[in-house]
């Protein structure tokens, strides 16, 4: 093995144990749940900003709560759901999957279906169909060849 | 003889049947959403904490006289009001407030004030130059807000006497809104 096969080895080694370390569930710490609790909660005077991107005052002191709650020991469904009683499904960010607004993200699984249905309609119209000629066609196509034959009409170009 | 046929355009079929019904199914359920979403009242959203038990707090008065709870009115008719100093639509509600507390003070209806998002020093200023008696607290750390969920105010929540929220109003309040929610819930206590 060359000096530099075993470098690229030991760098992909490196990588995937990068990867690996990365993806290992662990224990979240109490920032970390603060981060994603509020990163997936509504700030209630903003525009579509999440408690933890909004540097709105009221953003600012739910965040406080959620740290106090956290540390009381309250787990994240627990958390969640004190604001959803005050606010409803509306302060998520994301509609929870469990009740009724759920049915949203069904919409883009229609849509997308919807549009593969009218594509692959498309493309079957669009591709030329090689129909067998009724009896009827066949007769006429016979008669036709029958009549050009009796006329005699001159071949193609090239043919001889 | 058969009748001529409608000729067909190239390289695309015609609409199956399912697909256009499909299509007016869901135009239709469209436009019957929007006209109710067009006919709600956009100040009265009955969802959240409406026609649930009005969250229990305690809180300091902002006149600085001690501290006064939620429990303490158990029994009566509480009108809850969310306001700020630097809230124009308070200021333009507070009138009709003040004429509504003048009508009802005496009897089993009582109006507290919450301060939302404001200085104390502020708060204090508004309430004396604005005629508001009655009583009203701070709200420093907004828990009692998002306990009630409330938007940003001004928000008004009616509790009636049993500690139901029975309506909220978000925006400036009115004075028949008022009249016409209190003694609903008066006329309920009375039954």
């Amino acid at each position: 093995m060359t000096r530099e096969r075993a470098l690229i080895l030991v760098a992909l080694l490196a990588i995937l144990g990068a990867l690996a370390w990365s993806a290992w569930p662990h224990e979240a710490t109490a920032a970390e749940r603060v981060d994603r609790i509020t990163s997936e909660l509504r700030c209630v005077t903003c525009q579509g900003l999440s408690v933890k991107d909004s540097p709105a005052a009221s953003a600012r002191q739910m965040r406080d709560l959620v740290v106090q709650r956290v540390a009381e020991g309250r787990t994240d469904e627990e958390i969640r759901g004190e604001f959803r009683a005050a606010y409803g499904d509306w302060v998520l960010l994301s509609p929870p999957t469990s009740s009724w607004t759920g049915l949203i993200w069904l919409v883009p699984l229609a849509a997308l279906a919807a549009g593969l249905a009218i594509v692959i309609r498309r493309m079957r119209a669009a591709v030329p169909s090689a129909a067998v000629p009724s009896p009827h066609e066949l007769a006429a196509l016979r008669e036709r060849v029958a009549h050009e034959e009796a006329l005699d009409l001159p071949q193609a170009d090239g043919a001889e | 003889m058969g009748s001529p046929k409608r000729p067909r355009r190239s390289g695309t079929d015609p609409m199956p049947r399912w697909l256009r019904y499909s299509i007016v199914v869901g135009i239709a359920a469209l436009v019957v959403v929007l006209m109710l979403s067009f006919r709600r009242d956009p100040h009265d959203i009955r969802t959240g904490t409406v026609n649930k038990p009005a969250a229990a707090f305690t809180a300091d008065r902002l006149d600085g006289t001690g501290t006064l709870s939620l429990s303490d009115y158990a029994g009566k008719v509480v009108v809850l009001n969310f306001f700020a100093s630097w809230c124009p639509p308070c200021k333009e509600e507070n009138p009709a407030l003040v004429r509504v507390w003048e009508r009802y003070r005496t009897s089993d209806v009582v109006f507290i004030g919450i301060v939302y998002e404001d200085a104390t020093d502020k708060a204090r200023a508004y309430v004396n130059t604005n005629g508001v008696t009655w009583p009203t607290v701070r709200d420093d750390d907004g828990r009692i807000a998002f306990a009630y969920g409330v938007f940003g105010p001004p928000e008004t929540y009616f509790i009636g006497p049993d500690g139901i929220i029975a309506g909220r109003h978000i925006g400036p309040v009115d004075e028949a809104t008022l009249v016409a929610s209190i003694d609903k819930l008066r006329a309920q206590a009375s039954r």
